[in-house]
């Protein structure tokens, strides 16, 4: 009953299996292209001494009560936190390592972000001194020491930068574009094409 | 509706890549040139019908068709979602390439096991009233049989069952009611404008 009323007759092997040939081939090139995004995004970036995170599907909803677990560089887990009701978290940094970030919404939804150990700073929160030294009555010659310049700099940075890095978290967020959805109907009608050429081939034989 | 990688176990994935690949081995056994135009386009009805979010509950969902690709295509909605997923995965990440195999059978199977229970009041439905409720009951339930083997698919990784299958009905239950909307239009609108597609599998074509 399910069977096709008229199977094409006397199907030559030699034209199946080229499609199998090519469609395995596609399979290897394509399966080694780095696939890091899913339909979670989780992006965080360090502020001073506190990491914050951002998490969104790819539709643009903030992902809510979603688990945020932070492992470092060995995979050891060092903390463990849920998204609010923005679909952010934050925590203190809990050492100087590389952190991974990795978010697991529901439904089989997971994604994960890295920050490398040269962008979190040490674990002395160093704006504290950079406002107790700008605090101080200044004399007429001013001497900051490389330390206090580096925080002080450090500090208005994250503040200037801030804008820019929410920028850049709803950019990541983009949704697939017009010409990625025409792509993927141009590849379906593609593949339609090849599809109908071998059969057609298999036919006249 | 699409897991993502790095969650479920290797066993789950192994075992989800080896079904769906039986599952399309059949729905491609056979196929005659003239099946092919239809199940391309459905294939693109399907991946571009992902991309309709529906913005509802703690996740997101989008619309799936897979009811009206099993309705039209019977098994061979394996080869045509698969395709779909295959793209969903390579050009917006959704999914993942190694659970296409477990997402592709999430939501080919309930595609088929709903053509099998309700395919006939379609096939053979004269009488409008029944052949809406077959074909609204065929998109909605695909949805939740899809959304009962995503929680199991969970479950089997270690994931509690109940909640998280609950958790993706409950989702999905919005979802449900507008594809089965969707399909039972679609179906009507193809029974009068292109019967022998409905028909196609089933009824013997003149021959060309």
């Amino acid at each position: 009953m399910w069977q096709n009323p008229h199977p094409s007759p006397n199907v030559p092997c030699s034209g199946r299996w080229m499609v199998y040939l090519v469609s395995a081939a596609f399979w290897l090139v394509f399966s080694t292209m780095p696939a890091w995004a899913h339909k979670v995004m989780i992006f965080a970036w360090v502020e001073g001494d506190t990491v914050y995170t951002q998490s969104k599907f790819s539709g643009g909803k903030k992902a809510k009560n979603a688990t945020v677990l932070v492992y470092d560089e060995e995979g050891h887990q060092l903390l463990e936190g849920k998204t609010d009701e923005q679909g952010e978290f934050s925590f203190k940094v809990p050492k100087k390592t590389d952190l991974k970030i990795v978010l697991k919404a529901s439904m089989g939804h997971m994604a994960e972000w890295k920050i490398p150990a040269e962008e979190i700073k040490g674990e002395a929160g160093p704006s504290t001194d950079a406002k107790t030294s700008r605090e101080l009555p200044v004399p007429g010659n001013v001497s900051l020491s490389r330390q206090e310049v580096k925080a002080l700099i450090d500090e208005s940075l994250d503040r200037k930068l801030a804008p820019i890095l929410n920028m850049l978290a709803d950019s990541l967020d983009r949704g697939p574009s017009v010409s990625e959805v025409i792509g993927g109907v141009g590849y379906i009608f593609g593949l339609v094409g090849v599809a109908l050429y071998f059969a057609t081939r298999r036919k006249r034989k | 509706m699409h897991i993502s990688e790095g969650v479920l176990s290797p066993g789950v994935l192994i075992a989800g890549a080896a079904l769906t690949t039986a599952g399309v081995a059949v729905g491609l056994k056979g196929l005659d040139h003239e099946e092919i135009p239809s199940m391309g386009i459905l294939s693109a009805a399907f991946f571009v019908a992902s991309l309709v979010h529906v913005p509802i509950g703690p996740s997101s969902v989008h619309l799936i068709l897979n009811g009206l690709l099993g309705l039209i295509l019977g098994w061979k909605a394996f080869p045509a979602i698969l395709v779909g997923l295959a793209l969903h995965a390579l050009l917006f990440q959704f999914g993942g390439i190694t659970t296409l195999g477990v997402n592709t059978l999430n939501m080919a199977l309930p595609a088929i096991i709903c053509s099998y229970l309700f395919g006939w009041g379609v096939r053979t439905g004269t009488r409008q009233l029944i052949f809406t409720v077959t074909a609204f009951a065929c998109g909605s339930c695909a949805v939740l049989i899809s959304g009962m083997l995503v929680g199991f698919s969970l479950y089997l990784t270690g994931e509690a069952f109940l909640p998280a299958a609950k958790v993706v009905v409950a989702v999905h239950f919005p979802v449900m009611l507008i594809e089965g909307v969707l399909t039972a239009a679609c179906a009507l609108f193809l029974r009068r404008v292109k019967p022998e597609l409905l028909e196609g599998q089933y009824v013997a074509k003149p021959s060309s």
